[in-house]
């Protein structure tokens, strides 16, 4: 099957073979390999590549997927070009772009409005938890569509603050 | 070395007055091994203690009552209903909403809970109340023993100037400064005198709060006028003095622990230069500059002695010192309490700090000598926060999903989550406190790589990674440590870039959680589209 990743904001398709724990897969045009993979734990899946094993913690986050490996962190959004039901959000993220409140805060800055153009990495609204101010940055570029965020509301972990086109 | 000599099994002695409640029947739970029970030196050994505080210091604590067959007693806010500290404790208190002005600072509603459950004494952590002379001084009057230093101490140690007064007359050397409040006057006049760069700090601060540094005469009007408003915020007292800055100083202290008897011995030293904002993220004990230079040890421990003595002190305590690139060393303050980072001198004396201030606190005498203490091997602590290291530390709390902690040879780990506990956003976002002992320093840091890399929290952003490239860093490997030294780390160092097989196992994972989760999802009789269906029906039916 392919599927459509958008990897720490670049977008690198995947073609994945599996036959059991045995996978073909190949990213974003590279040669074609080969990988061992099970599942340990739910979330956790252990691979096999090249004979170096790794261990690939997942979560599903309102923004998309989390991998971790051996400390590094990706942040993934996964898409199914066949299917475009809304029910295949719930794993990844597609169409507008969502930006949502990571944690339980207050909103004290709101630094774009509904049409603005936005980059990678711009700031886009601030959220103050523990007496600390927290900076969303668009994860990709696009248009504002639109800005439910407040300034002076109390927001709760997950909650939708703007969507981008 | 153990504490206590008798291992003769010994009654448990009705301890101090407490109230009329009838004594509850002995608790038929988790302090009931009487091995473990050795009361004979202290006739006063308390029964129950509560613990006034939360998070990985609170159920630090409880570890050691437990040990010594004392029953403990939680309080808890509204936020830590479910925190590790209140499901380990024996007894638990609600004390107030999650706002810690309305529940773990205050102290009338910690002192009723103390009597409420026949607490013979408190245990005050760090933070909260524990540098409180008031709440050490309402706790003699309602009868109930502070396990910490007396309220006379607190206040000797307690304001900067005040501390600095203490350590000049006890003969420990201090940062050339002035004693007290200035105005801008008298501000320039040491200027002058002194020269520039100059540090302007906060009479009543802390944490960095109404810190500035100065470098030119001309910045010095404006930098006063920020550091005294801030000060009145941050502590409604505006009142900033003036100290000569120290460029690229160490921060290193000297752990005490005196008893009632007039008994002080020191530690040993802990260097705490690893910072972000003015507040440590990494100890280790020895100090690699003090492991080069033995004498300092023996130096910079006389010193914090006599200041202590001055004050009266007694139980545990901490003297920080500056060091600058001279090796001199300077007075910069007395902790009134139980260090965060308390462990790594654990580690390498052998003694359970927690169990001594018990001791203290119920009028036990120390149980060894100066010369009795001795140094063994290296320990390096890693406090791991909830936060993001590579945007500005900025704290992360939220629902902790998964969790694997490092063990194995030489690990220690004080901490409080569990997955499935969310991180409160009201307190500090401290999760857990790793600690390694080894051998020698470079054997210690291996180690902490180790088990770095076998700490997996997920669910929340932590530093975790962070402290694996800080430990890599051939400066840190030196030795060469300084306050500044994560500003420079940054300046010198980009966050690394994962190779494209990392990339490709990221990948290949992501897309095989995605697919099997839509498997899942279609196979499944209740899955995620029927209940949007259900919940579009609700909302038409609004």
């Amino acid at each position: 099957m392919k599927l459509e990743l958008s990897i720490d904001g670049v977008d690198q398709p995947i073609e994945l073979l599996r036959d059991g724990s045995e996978c073909r897969f190949q990213l974003a045009g590279a040669p074609e390999r080969r990988a061992q993979v099970e599942t340990p734990e739910p979330g956790v899946y252990s691979i096999l590549l090249d004979g170096v094993s790794y261990d690939a913690s997942v979560e599903e986050t309102p923004n998309g997927l989390v991998v971790v490996v051996r400390g590094f962190r990706f942040e993934i959004q996964v898409r199914d070009p066949r299917r475009w039901t809304r029910g295949a959000s719930a794993a990844g993220v597609e169409g507008p772009q969502t930006v949502l409140a990571p944690m339980p805060g207050k909103v004290v800055r709101v630094l774009i409005a509904p049409g603005d153009t936005v980059d990678t990495g711009q700031g886009l609204i601030v959220v103050e938890a523990m007496k600390m101010q927290n900076e969303m940055k668009a994860t990709r570029a696009g248009r504002v569509l639109s800005v439910a965020a407040r300034e002076g509301a109390t927001v709760a972990a997950g909650e939708l603050l703007a969507t981008i086109e | 070395m153990g504490l206590i000599n008798s291992s003769k099994p010994v009654p448990r002695l009705t301890a101090r007055e407490s109230g009329n409640r009838p004594q509850p029947p002995f608790h038929p739970m988790k302090v009931q091994h009487f091995g473990a029970v050795a009361l004979l030196q202290f006739p006063c050994m308390f029964r129950k203690v509560l613990i006034a505080n939360r998070g990985e210091i609170a159920v630090r604590v409880m570890r050691t009552l437990y040990e010594m067959g004392i029953a403990s007693v939680a309080v808890y806010s509204d936020a830590d209903r479910t925190s590790k500290h209140v499901r380990m404790a024996d007894e638990a208190e609600h004390v107030g909403p999650s706002l810690s002005g309305e529940s773990y600072l205050r102290m009338d509603r910690i002192l009723d809970a103390a009597r409420k459950h026949g607490a013979e004494a408190i245990h005050p952590g760090y933070g909260f109340l524990s540098e409180n002379a008031d709440f050490a001084a309402a706790c003699e009057q309602a009868g109930i023993i502070f396990i910490g230093p007396s309220a006379h101490s607190i206040r000797m140690m307690g304001s900067k100037t005040a501390a600095r007064q203490t350590a000049i007359a006890a003969g420990a050397p201090v940062v050339p400064g002035t004693d007290h409040g200035v105005n801008l006057q008298q501000a320039r006049e040491f200027g002058e005198a002194n020269g520039y760069p100059l540090l302007l700090k906060a009479v009543a601060g802390g944490g960095g709060k109404g810190m500035r540094r100065v470098d030119r005469a001309a910045d010095l009007e404006s930098a006063l006028r920020d550091a005294s408003s801030e000060a009145e915020r941050s502590f409604r007292n505006s009142e900033v003095y003036i100290e000569r800055l120290i460029q690229h100083p160490r921060h290193i202290e000297i752990q005490l622990v005196g008893d009632q008897h007039g008994n002080m011995i020191h530690l040993g030293e802990r260097e705490c230069s690893i910072q972000r904002r003015h507040q440590k993220v990494a100890e280790e004990c020895p100090s690699p500059l003090v492991e080069q230079h033995p004498q300092m040890r023996h130096a910079m421990g006389e010193a914090a002695i006599r200041a202590a003595r001055a004050a009266g002190y007694y139980n545990a305590g901490t003297v920080e010192f500056l060091v600058d690139q001279d090796r001199r060393f300077y007075f910069l303050e007395m902790n009134t309490r139980l260090q965060v980072e308390h462990p790594v001198t654990e580690m390498v004396t052998g003694l359970d700090l927690v169990r001594l201030q018990i001791e203290i606190a119920a009028g036990g005498r120390l149980p060894i000598t100066q010369q009795q203490v001795s140094w063994r091997g290296s320990a390096i602590e890693c406090r791991i926060y909830a936060e993001d290291p590579y945007n500005n530390f900025l704290p992360y709390p939220g629902k902790i999903t998964r969790l694997s902690r490092p063990l194995g040879p030489g690990v220690r780990v004080d901490g409080c989550i569990y997955p499935g506990w969310t991180v409160p956003m009201e307190y500090d976002p401290l999760l857990a406190k790793l600690a390694v002992w080894a051998g020698s320093r470079a054997d210690a840091t291996a180690r902490m790589l180790r088990a770095l890399s076998e700490y997996d929290v997920g669910g929340i952003r932590t530093n975790i990674s962070f402290f694996r490239q800080i430990l890599e860093d051939p400066a840190f490997r030196a030795g060469e440590l300084h306050t500044g030294f994560i500003e420079e780390f940054f300046e010198r160092h980009k966050p690394p870039q994962p190779s494209a097989d990392l990339t490709a196992v990221a990948a290949l994972a992501a897309a095989i959680h995605s697919q099997s989760r839509r498997a899942a999802a279609g196979a499944a009789p209740v899955d995620l589209s029927s209940a949007w269906r259900a919940d579009g029906r609700n909302q038409r039916l609004r």
